[in-house]
């Protein structure tokens, strides 16, 4: 065994609240998520052989995490949007390109003055709540361990049991998926509208060249 | 351009990585020299990262007292 039982336990303890509000966010239950934490501690304990070191306890124990929970759908019977087929990008992707940024951004506006500045200061954490609860398992899994948690790369490939190179691929497309969404729910409720101009990437920072398609502030409300 | 320079293409290859903090030293600099001088990329930039600070703030950290005796008492079971 590579960690004691004193060093599991506090491990455990220590990660406790972040692991039940992971569990809450995969199985949107509260007695769903305590029902998961509990079958992952069991888990741990019983495969304690595989923690290589202590360092490596956190991407391990989510990586158990997320493995529980995904047994548990495929028991249920749950659609299987979480396999891992469904995060790769199908050929000609497009939504891995959508990007809230190009749609609102004005590159002739005031530095101050920028409608997606203000489409975040908008944003409720209810709208973020509802697109993060909308983004499919293996989508959002990704999300909640980089966004949320604070996990690297490395981290989230041992807990996805995937390589590095596809988590950047996978929380690119993730991202772009909640965007979209994150959108779709603003143009719905009439918060959002695209730029009237198309964007242009400068490489300089030079003062406003013209107001051309301009927007006052208060036309993106 | 230098070589320590890159452009908006490569800036936005780089900018999931780069709001990410896992960049190597290097690209990191790189990124940051382009920030400074490119004011879409910089605002892009800005957008990504605040979208990410935001949905940090979503952490949801709560156990019930409930939810932490149950797994004391697992523990203890071991």
């Amino acid at each position: 065994m590579s960690v004691s039982r004193e060093t599991f336990e506090s491990q455990v303890l220590g990660l406790l609240g972040r692991l039940q509000g992971v569990a809450r966010r995969l199985t949107r239950n509260d007695t769903d998520a305590e029902d998961l934490v509990a079958e992952t501690v069991a888990r741990a304990w019983r495969a304690l052989d595989t923690l290589e070191h202590e360092a490596a306890f956190r991407g391990w124990i989510f990586r158990i995490l997320n493995n529980t929970f995904l047994d548990e759908c495929r028991r249920r019977g749950a659609r299987p949007r979480f396999e891992p087929l469904d995060c790769e990008a199908p050929e000609g992707d497009e939504e891995q390109q959508f990007s809230i940024f190009e749609q609102m951004h004005q590159p002739f506006l005031l530095w101050f003055s920028t409608p997606e500045q203000e489409f975040l200061d908008k944003l409720l954490r209810e709208d973020l709540e509802r697109a993060l609860a909308t983004l499919p398992e293996c989508y959002r899994i990704v999300v909640i361990l980089s966004d949320l948690e604070e996990f690297s790369y490395a981290e989230i490939a041992a807990a996805l049991g995937v390589p590095v190179g596809t988590v950047r691929s996978r929380l690119a497309r993730a991202r772009s998926a909640l965007q979209k969404i994150l959108w779709q729910q603003a143009k719905d409720i009439g918060l959002a509208a695209e730029a009237p101009a198309e964007n242009e990437c400068s490489e300089t920072a030079s003062a406003p060249r013209a107001t051309a398609g301009r927007r006052k502030k208060g036309e993106v409300t | 351009m230098t070589k320590h320079e890159i452009d908006c293409e490569q800036a936005l290859d780089q900018l999931i990585e780069f709001v990410d903090h896992e960049l190597p030293e290097g690209k990191h600099s790189a990124m940051q020299h382009h920030m400074r001088a490119c004011k879409s990329c910089f605002s892009r930039f800005e957008f990504e990262r605040r979208l990410k600070e935001k949905l940090g703030t979503l952490r949801d950290t709560e156990v019930s007292s409930d939810a932490s005796e149950r797994i004391k008492r697992l523990l203890k079971s071991f």
